[in-house]
């Protein structure tokens, strides 16, 4: 088997001066498989994603994303990693209010020089592949020259995807990207979304408190089923 | 620092640009009225020290010697007595004294000091960086009851060549002794120096002794002068300005006229002297510079305002950019950019619009005023670009270390 997208092993979190917060002795994700993570607010998911994607430290236990250890004390390799290899979609606000559509989902590539190479060595020039993936999408040319803030929810929403996926990276992080949209315009991105995942070969880790939503995804997990911490609440 | 940052601080800036360009504002006129004042300032210490040049002893009374100064540079307050005519012939023949021109003080026309001297005096009287007098209109004096007039003295009294004025005795604005009787006609004027010069009537030395005969009692007799050049001698001169052949004489030349027995004398250092005055009057430059300083920072604090207010709003921001791959110090780097950013362009502008506004008027403060100011892209306004720019980042640190601990605490999450 190659490489899981995510390795967890006897992780311990507690913010400083908190309980414990999050216990997870064993969770894997393997590589381009889709996983629903369902949890409530508070339950410590936006932390668990924060520590996978490298932007706050573990206290003890091991984290690997893709074959790379997320080691604690080296943030500047963990930001590296995460710039290379990491796609995240936020709920809301997903653009940056002064880029524009086309330049937010560039962005990745002014931080990760891996990222810009992966693209140059598949032969892809990084604004080709930006307009391929916002056609795909489905946000066709005209607007994305224009004001981010100018597009709707659901546009912005689909910018934020083809940001993620932009130089194909091994896995995408999604923290209810789809709790602000309506029915319809929910199913649309979540076929898009598994859709493109699939055929970039990156796995998807998609976090909601919507568990109607599991059945699309390859797998489903209940956070508090694996977080020992979380037990108590 | 990554270059990248460059251009996400450039849009970023563009993005807020009311807010940006109101910061840059303040700090355009701060940055504006410091180099101004600086200009003006240099200008005017500049223009003071070179009031006279190229003379190396100024001669008179035994007296003070910042009075001396006053009375026979600066036209100001009154001699405390005279030198006589004898002193003048010994201190014009003395060894190595290049040339000596006499000048007689003590009338005046509307408030204006009148100098007797000989034409000499247009020829050695050097100001500025050796600049001599020039002539605007006509010609120097070579007769009595002859005049010519000083810049100032011309413009504000509207007087042309050809023109007559009468002198009066004594130094007051009103005067209720005029010469009557003795008409000067003007046959010169004197194109602007920037110096005294310039508010002064020259006369030759004849003609003040013309006019003053009879005048022993300390009033007008009605007894006709005889003008006879013998007659027309004076017995004695207000200060006598000397050239010497030699720098290394001077000091020798100095102490002789000093301790000069004959007669008491006091011989100055012009330079000396003027800086010394300086020294008493220009406390007020200190606090000009003082002042602008002052208002230079407070134009730098609306950075920190700027910045600090947009802090919130821009939390989301700042999560987008660490997902996407930012490090903490990206962001640290990006506000400080920022905040140089907009310092540089404030001082950048600020230096821009002095350096055409002081272009499009030196000439006009030349002649209006013979003001020098220095023109052009020098140290002072490098030293100020990147003083301001400095002080930018400097003030920017303090809301980029903010959001940078607002981003490690923020975590992966958007705050709603």
């Amino acid at each position: 088997m190659s490489v899981p997208a995510i390795a967890i092993t006897n992780l311990r979190f507690a913010w400083p001066g908190s309980p414990d917060l999050l216990a997870i002795d064993e969770f894997k994700l393997a590589a381009a498989e889709s996983l629903f993570l369902a949890g409530a607010s508070g339950s410590g998911k936006s932390t668990l994603l924060g520590l996978i994607a490298g932007i706050t430290p573990a206290n003890t236990g091991e984290i690997s994303v893709l074959g790379e250890h997320m080691d604690p004390a080296r943030a500047a390799r963990r930001d590296a990693i995460r710039a290379s290899q990491l796609g995240v979609i936020f709920q809301l606000f997903n653009l940056v209010p002064y880029l524009t559509p086309l330049e937010n989902v560039l962005l990745p590539l002014r931080f990760s020089p891996e990222r810009a190479s992966r693209l140059r060595d598949a032969g892809l020039c990084p604004h080709q592949e930006a307009h391929r993936l916002l056609d795909v999408l489905g946000l066709d040319g005209d607007g994305l020259d224009r004001a981010s803030t100018a597009l709707s929810v659901g546009q912005q929403q689909r910018v934020a995807a083809a940001r993620a996926l932009l130089g194909r990276p091994g896995l995408v992080i999604a923290d209810e990207p789809t709790s602000a949209l309506d029915h319809d315009t929910r199913d649309a991105f979540l076929s898009l979304l598994t859709t493109e995942c699939q055929a970039s070969g990156a796995a998807l880790l998609f976090v909601s408190h919507d568990r109607s939503l599991a059945a699309r995804f390859d797998r489903s997990v209940e956070l508090d089923v694996i977080n020992k911490a979380g037990g108590s609440r | 620092m990554r270059a990248p940052l460059l251009t996400l601080a450039w849009k970023s800036l563009l993005n807020r640009g009311l807010s940006v360009g109101l910061t840059i504002l303040a700090i355009v006129l701060s940055v504006t009225l410091y180099l101004g004042v600086e200009k003006i300032r240099s200008g005017v210490r500049d223009s003071f020290n070179s009031t006279i040049s190229d003379t190396d002893l100024i001669v008179g009374a035994r007296g003070g010697s910042l009075n001396l100064l006053l009375y026979s540079v600066f036209r100001l307050g009154d001699p405390t007595a005279n030198m006589g005519w004898d002193s003048y012939e010994l201190v014009a023949s003395a060894p190595n004294v290049e040339w000596a021109v006499p000048i007689s003080l003590g009338d005046s026309h509307r408030g204006y000091r009148v100098v007797g001297t000989t034409a000499d005096y247009f020829q050695h009287y050097r100001y500025g960086r050796s600049r001599p007098l020039e002539l605007a209109t006509g010609r120097a004096f070579n007769g009595l009851h002859e005049v010519v007039l000083g810049a100032e003295v011309a413009r504000l009294l509207a007087y042309q060549i050809g023109d007559e004025v009468v002198l009066s005795h004594g130094v007051g604005e009103v005067s209720f002794a005029d010469h009557s009787g003795h008409d000067f006609a003007v046959v010169g004027v004197l194109a602007p120096t920037g110096t005294p010069v310039d508010r002064s009537l020259h006369v030759s030395l004849e003609s003040i002794e013309a006019i003053h005969i009879g005048w022993d009692t300390g009033m007008a007799t009605r007894a006709d002068p005889g003008e006879d050049a013998d007659a027309l001698t004076p017995d004695s001169v207000t200060a006598v300005l000397v050239g010497v052949n030699s720098p290394i004489r001077v000091l020798g030349l100095q102490r002789q006229i000093n301790t000069y027995g004959g007669e008491a004398l006091t011989a100055i250092m012009p330079g000396v002297a003027l800086s010394q005055l300086w020294e008493v009057i220009g406390a007020a430059e200190t606090a000009f510079t003082a002042i602008s300083l002052l208002v230079i920072t407070v134009g730098l604090f609306g950075i920190l305002t700027a910045l600090t207010s947009g802090l919130n709003e821009r939390r989301r921001e700042m999560a987008v950019l660490r997902a996407t791959g930012a490090r903490p110090s990206d962001i640290f780097g990006l506000l400080v950019l920022e905040a140089s950013s907009i310092a540089a362009a404030g001082a950048i502008i600020g230096i821009i619009i002095t350096q055409v506004g002081f272009a499009l008027v030196s000439g006009a403060v030349r002649s209006q005023y013979g003001l020098d100011l220095g023109g052009g892209f020098g140290l002072s306004e490098m030293s100020v670009l990147v003083a301001v720019t400095l002080a930018g980042a400097l003030l920017g640190a303090w809301p980029a270390w903010r959001a940078q601990r607002n981003a490690l605490a923020d975590g992966l999450s958007i705050r709603l």
